[in-house]
């Protein structure tokens, strides 16, 4: 026994298809009492397993102030995620173990300007947050949400962001690489996009961004240039994980735990890291 | 809180041996082709409590098993169901002799990984529920250097009974904790009494002498503090260069403790294991999709020196690397991690 480790069961309610290579799946413990206990915070992250496949890291997409479930959505990118795309269904069981790691800073964030910079699936995490601004309103002021992908077909959560739309002070902006016949949104990579068409507000605005490596690595530099403070700029980091909790080893950079001490961290503190990411 | 010492002679140690394992659950080093590891015996003649340290492996998988069963599970229409898996073996009662000092030191340097923040109780249980009985080595190999680390070679903490050689064929039994004290008072070796004060002086003695027989030395402050500023140097490529990233190093270390965790699956059957991984691995972090954070051998190595002898020290307050040698021992290639660190703590400041 392992007691750290054990996973306890979840059944998968629903499985939404996002993308060809992105589903969310809306989970709920088998134990009511552990639904109801379970609780989280936005950008905090679980262990997910499928039962003789392995287990993966995923945020919880959702937030929990929609009560009664948990949302991961899984990109299909290695053996364990291919698997759970195959051969999970509806009503299957899968194990999770969580929530961990630190989150965003819901507080520190109150009474700001929120602009989200996302990429493909590192809308995932924004989505958990954005949903609890949404559901805490009052605590926040104008919402901007820049998402891109590489084509339209690649854009997650394509319904919730038609709702995000109809919100008075909520600005949504999408983009995708290459132009579409069809597609009447903007045209361009992310960074391109937020310093040519968004331009945001930079006074009492907080940026919080997630997406792949090498949208962030630009992103980091566009904010930058339009004059965001790197304590203003707060990122999710993707390090390969096991444990999730702080004894394997394998997130280390540094004398940091990612799984713990992150996965949230200002681009100040990133900058202070070992580059080993 | 200050404890007993006694004062016996081989013969009593041998009966008091005998003695514990006669009613205790015990666990020596027994031999197997010319190594030592340590299994559960049921007499004295089975096992080498002397055993020699360059061939004796560590006793960190009795507290960290090489892998350990998770759980099971079982799928079925009815539905699928998670269960423990058997009562771990190693987690009663039980007494440990003749472990190294530097070994001991080991698992006394884990336990800050495992108590930090989320509690590992069964590391924690395995160890509380063990007596550890080490023997104070009267002389280093070729590979130790253990009296350079920061350990207080004083206090001993780090084992329950200390068993040190005095002169004229005197053994000095030394409980280091109130665990140790317990079971020696209700353990005691036959014909055992309290020396006289004299007994300080010659354990002192006893040490100075062992300490002599070190070929290697090092001032580990000052390359803990040289280390830390040398991320950059192109010293870790050359000191690192002929790994051939085999792992033995990190799976024969007392203090490594990166470990995986894997499923194996038959039918609609399964267990999940954990079991030891190394960041000498070369696709210990290589994530899906192909982004490798440390893509080169010499970045892995520069993790695994730094890990022991700077990120630990500054997350936990103690050096990982205790000093035991037995990497470099087992190493294919002949590297030595007492090497790598000071080549890189001596090699000029990168700008
Ligand atoms: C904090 C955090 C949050 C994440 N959130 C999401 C999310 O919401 N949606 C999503 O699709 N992906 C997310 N990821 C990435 C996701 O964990 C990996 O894509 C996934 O583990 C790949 O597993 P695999 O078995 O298919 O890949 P393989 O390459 O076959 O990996 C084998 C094992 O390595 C580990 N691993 C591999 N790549 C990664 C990685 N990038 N990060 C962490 N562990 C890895 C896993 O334990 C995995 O089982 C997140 C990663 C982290 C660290
Ligand atoms: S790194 Fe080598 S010398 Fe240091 S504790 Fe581990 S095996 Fe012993
Ligand atoms: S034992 Fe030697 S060759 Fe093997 S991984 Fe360690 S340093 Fe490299
Ligand atoms: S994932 Fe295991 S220590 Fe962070």
């Amino acid at each position: 026994m392992e007691a750290l480790l054990v996973p306890s069961l979840a059944k998968v309610e629903r499985i939404i298809q996002e993308t060809p290579d992105v589903r969310t799946y809306r989970l709920k413990f088998k134990d009511d009492s552990l639904m109801e206990k379970f609780s989280w915070h936005p950008g905090q992250f679980v262990e997910f397993s499928l039962l003789g496949s392995g287990e993966c890291t995923f945020c919880i997409s959702s937030s929990v102030t929609r009560k009664g479930y948990f949302d991961c959505s899984i990109k299909k990118a290695g053996i364990v995620t291919a698997d759970i795309h195959t051969d999970l269904e509806e009503g299957d069981d899968v194990g999770i173990r969580g929530p961990y790691g630190n989150w965003f800073p819901t507080d520190d964030i109150k009474g700001k300007n929120l602009l989200f910079v996302g990429g493909g699936i590192g809308l995932a995490p924004l989505r958990s947050l954005i949903q609890y601004a949404i559901d805490n309103r009052s605590d926040y002021k104008d919402f901007t949400i820049l998402y891109g992908a590489r084509t339209s077909a690649d854009l997650c959560y394509k319904e919730e962001i038609e709702e995000w739309k109809k919100n008075t002070g909520i600005r949504v902006v999408l983009t995708i690489d290459k132009p579409e016949d069809t597609w009447k949104e903007n045209v361009g990579v992310v960074p391109k996009i937020l310093e040519e068409v968004v331009k945001p507000e930079i006074a009492n605005t907080k940026v919080i961004t997630c997406g792949p490596p090498i949208m962030i690595k630009y992103t980091l530099q566009s904010l930058d240039r339009l004059g965001f403070s790197p304590e203003h700029v707060i990122t999710t980091l993707e390090m390969k994980m096991q444990c999730g909790l702080g004894k394997c080893g394998r997130c280390n950079i540094g004398s940091t735990y990612i799984c713990k001490d992150g996965p949230v961290f200002t681009y100040a503190q990133l900058k202070a890291l070992p580059d080993e990411f | 809180m200050s404890f007993s010492t006694f004062v016996t002679d081989t013969a009593g140690l041998q009966k008091m041996f005998e003695a514990i394992i006669s009613k205790h659950e015990t666990y020596a080093p027994v031999e197997k082709f010319g190594k030592f590891d340590y299994k559960k015996v049921s007499s004295l003649k089975e096992c080498n409590p002397d055993s020699p340290i360059d061939a004796t492996m560590s006793v960190k998988p009795l507290f960290f098993p090489r892998a350990s069963k998770i759980i099971k599970y079982e799928a079925s229409s009815a539905g699928t169901s998670i269960h423990e898996t058997d009562e771990d073996p190693i987690a009663g009662k039980r007494v440990i002799l003749g472990v190294k000092h530097c070994d001991a030191r080991g698992l006394q340097v884990l336990e800050a990984v495992n108590k930090w923040d989320y509690i590992d109780s069964d590391f924690l249980k395995r160890r509380a529920n063990t007596v550890i009985f080490s023997t104070r080595c009267d002389k280093a190999d070729t590979q130790c250097f253990c009296t350079s680390l920061d350990y207080d070679v004083e206090n001993l903490d780090a084992m329950d009974v200390a068993i040190i050689n005095g002169p004229d064929g005197r053994i000095y039994l030394c409980a280091r904790t109130e665990k140790g004290e317990n079971f020696l008072t209700q353990n005691p070796a036959p014909g055992s009494r309290n020396p006289e004060p004299i007994a300080q002086e010659e354990m002192k003695k006893q040490y100075e002498t062992f300490a002599a027989s070190f070929r290697l030395k090092m001032d580990y402050k000052d390359v803990n503090e040289k280390m830390s500023k040398r991320f950059d140097s192109p010293a870790f490529e050359e000191a690192s260069r002929n790994c051939v990233s085999c792992n033995t190093c990190a799976f024969i270390c007392p203090t490594c403790h990166c470990f995986k965790i894997s499923d194996e699956k038959i039918r609609d059957t399964g267990l999940r294991y954990k079991s030891y991984d190394s960041c000498n691995n070369a696709y210990f972090t290589l994530e899906a999709g192909g982004h490798n954070p440390r893509p080169a051998k010499y970045r892995r190595w520069r993790q695994r020196s730094m890990h022991k002898f700077v990120y630990y020290k500054e997350r936990f307050g103690v050096n990982l690397c205790v000093g035991c040698g037995h990497c470099a021992i087992s190493c294919p290639v002949n590297i030595s991690i007492f090497e790598v660190v000071n080549h890189v703590a001596n090699a000029p400041v990168e700008s």
